[in-house]
């Protein structure tokens, strides 16, 4: 950026002084260089609109002094001396940092207050649920109206030898009434959860109680003492319908029967698969359209005449255009065009990939050394022979890296893709993140981490195997 | 007999690289190009079996005018006319065989080349050829595993799966040691000699020009400053083509 000024012509420094203090750059700009004057401008410009609009009126003491700075250098600029740089560059770039710092947010103690949330996220991922025992569930209830009726159901019996659960005080009330039951022939010593369900037994749920779950543990015997449970509200459809009958239940669940895979296991499998498969048929659909579009996006074959060469700018155009839309971006769009599901992934990182192969296998194709070609059209063979025996030589050693490499990115890609939708293993991973599933999740972490680094080492192999 | 007559090459971007070149190879002559790099050797070899398109002028051998050949006619012309190169040019990721047999590409049907198929005779033709420069041994090698003398042995193997009538050298050994320099320009001797192939060979030192060559061609910034025997060109000479700074280096 060196400003050029021609020397004979004069220029008065105080006229660019007072131009500078006016509008900065505007003196530099009145003593010849345009550069410098816009660069001025410019910068002050930004760093003015920055500071108002995340307001912290300290920082425009740090413009006034590249201000100041900036009718110095202007003076001088009139008298041709230049003044280096460095004092404004480093006052802008100060001020900047300081703005990015609060629009990011940076709050590093928090790091350190907060480290207590990340722990269940982290134990739990360590510990994926790859094995689980069966369940098996024990169950009592009894029935419970609301509002009262005419005639409320009964308060139930003790049964032998089988769980059952009592009411003690009242058999209806309204929403929010506490309730006492009691029960037993349950498993003992072990805890129980209140459960609170409508007639149909289609709809239920743990009821909670100031926040928490409500569950007792039964004695030695198998017994649950007297509790008092609070009456829910009626599930929506059931609101103003008059008195209808409620079940309340104590579940209680054990695990039986010896560790084997969990179910959660099969699913990540059958996803991982979905995804590496994702993953192939993206690189490969890639691989056969990127090869053709190379040839008509390299210089050296298409520079031939003003019609191959417009050809090869609108390639080079679509594919850097193309290129610089995230795959993630991409899965969004063929998600609304084809759905939800593996397609709509195959798609976004084939036309990615479509963009990043075409550039690559062009350099390649621009690169390749025209000394063999001459050697053998000077031998007398025609141009399909003289492709096959020194250009294709030439350009598979480089088409093959940068396919390895390209694999590799989309089976990392491919991961993620479905967490906007377009199929594999990412579907699973964010579901399972948001429900706070971190065991299930964690399952699918390890699985990628896995797979990832297994296909990572067999491209090292193939890719030293081939250059 | 080769005649060139009146030969110009301008190139697109305007530099006259040849202008008005006109002179006669007559078989079996070990003709030497001699000039400073940018004198327009390459060019001239070049336009000889049309890999540069000359601007003006003719190229008659054999009676024939190789600039008015059409594209077949010219590849049966380039099928007698053997090639070899300072950077010799080779494919290198491909084999010495395969780079050699890539010579007889003119004469065989295209579509089993394509697919690497060479009928045995070739083959066995491939495998005496490299025997001639000797480096048989070195047929499954990849070119680019071979040393810089090796692999112009390799570009003359190419050359003569050809069955050259007419062997083009640009400066084959600009880019070896002078003991190979000697091995190389030994071989090409030796085909000039025994087999009765023309060859015209681009050169840079005086003493190869002397050692090796039956007539010389001087070109100095695109045009013929000297023509005549090796022998003739003194001191004085030498510093017209090369410009009055030059010194002599020997080369041994």
């Amino acid at each position: 950026m060196e400003s050029k000024r021609s020397p004979d012509i004069k220029k008065s420094p105080i006229i660019s002084s007072i131009l500078s203090m006016i509008i900065p750059g505007l003196g530099q700009f009145y003593s010849g260089s345009l550069m410098r004057g816009v660069v001025f401008f410019i910068t002050v410009l930004i760093t003015v609109l920055m500071v108002r609009w995340w307001g912290n009126d300290l920082l425009y003491t740090g413009i006034a002094i590249t201000w100041l700075w900036n009718i110095w250098d202007s003076y001088n600029f009139a008298k041709d001396r230049r003044l280096s740089y460095t004092v404004p560059f480093l006052i802008i770039a100060l001020i900047l940092y300081i703005i990015g710092w609060g629009v990011t947010e940076i709050n590093i103690p928090r790091l350190l207050t907060d480290i207590a949330d990340i722990k269940p996220l982290v134990t739990n991922l360590i510990k994926p649920a790859v094995l689980e025992r069966d369940k098996e569930i024990l169950k009592a209830e009894v029935l419970f109206e609301l509002p009262c009726s005419e005639s409320p159901p009964g308060k139930g019996e003790p049964i032998e030898d089988k769980p059952y659960l009592i009411l003690i005080d009242k058999t209806c009330g309204e929403p929010g009434d506490m309730f006492t039951i009691e029960g037993g022939n349950f498993w003992p010593n072990s805890k129980v959860y209140i459960w609170w369900s409508n007639y149909a037994g289609e709809m239920a749920y743990r009821i909670r109680y100031k926040g928490d779950y409500l569950s007792f543990e039964t004695d030695g015997e198998g017994r649950i003492a007297p509790i008092t449970v609070p009456a829910q509200e009626p599930f929506a459809e059931a609101k103003g319908k008059g008195p209808q009958l409620w079940r309340v239940q104590a579940r209680m669940t054990r695990e039986v029967g010896s560790p084997h895979l969990s179910h959660t296991f099969f699913l990540v499998v059958e996803k991982m698969i979905e995804t590496v498969f994702l993953a192939l048929m993206a690189t490969t659909l890639a691989i056969f359209l990127a090869i053709p579009v190379s040839f008509l996006a390299a210089r050296n074959l298409m520079g031939g005449n003003p019609i191959t060469i417009s050809i090869y700018y609108i390639i080079r155009t679509v594919l850097n255009s193309l290129r610089s839309i995230e795959p993630l971006i991409m899965a969004i769009i063929f998600v609304v065009w084809v759905g939800l599901g593996p397609f709509a992934g195959v798609l976004a990182l084939a036309v990615h990939s479509i963009a990043a192969l075409g550039k690559l296998y062009s350099e390649a194709v621009e690169s390749i050394d025209p000394g063999p070609i001459e050697a053998v059209t000077a031998t007398g063979a025609n141009h399909l022979q003289t492709i096959v025996y020194a250009v294709i030589p030439q350009i598979i050693p480089p088409y093959l890296a940068f396919t390895i490499y390209r694999w590799d990115i989309n089976v990392r890609m491919s991961t993620i893709i479905g967490f906007v939708g377009g199929g594999g293993i990412g579907y699973l991973l964010q579901q399972w993140i948001r429900l706070l599933m971190y065991k299930d999740a964690g399952v699918a972490v390890w699985a990628i981490a896995i797979v990832v680094a297994i296909m990572d080492y067999a491209s090292a192999k193939a890719r030293e195997k081939i250059v | 007999m080769l005649k060139i007559k009146s030969l110009t090459k301008i190139y697109e971007d305007g530099t006259v690289a040849l202008k008005d070149v006109s002179f006669e190879v007559p078989d079996g002559e070990f003709m030497i190009i001699l000039g400073l790099s940018g004198a327009g050797k390459s060019t001239l070899l070049r336009c000889i079996n049309r890999l540069i398109e000359p601007t003006k002028g003719n190229i008659i051998w054999d009676e024939k005018d190789i600039t008015k050949a059409s594209d077949e006619e010219l590849r049966k012309i380039r099928r007698n006319i053997g090639m070899i190169f300072q950077e010799f040019n080779l494919v290198e990721r491909s084999s010495v065989i395969t780079n050699v047999l890539s010579g007889r590409l003119g004469y065989v049907k295209t579509l089993s080349s394509v697919f690497h198929r060479f009928p045995k005779k070739e083959r066995e033709r491939a495998f005496q050829n490299l025997n001639r420069v000797g480096i048989a041994d070195l047929a499954h090698k990849r070119a680019d595993e071979l040393s810089g003398g090796q692999r112009q042995r390799v570009g003359i193997a190419r050359a003569l799966m050809q069955e050259p009538h007419l062997m083009l050298a640009d400066e084959p050994v600009a880019s070896l040691d002078p003991v190979l320099a000697h091995t190389i320009l030994r071989y090409l001797e030796q085909l000039n000699q025994e087999d009765g192939i023309t060859v015209i060979c681009s050169l840079h030192f005086l003493d190869l020009v002397r050692r090796y060559g039956t007539q010389v061609v001087g070109l100095k910034d695109g045009r013929v400053v000297f023509q005549g025997l090796p022998e003739e060109i003194t001191d004085q000479r030498f510093k017209e083509i090369y410009g009055e700074e030059a010194e002599r280096i020997t080369v041994t």
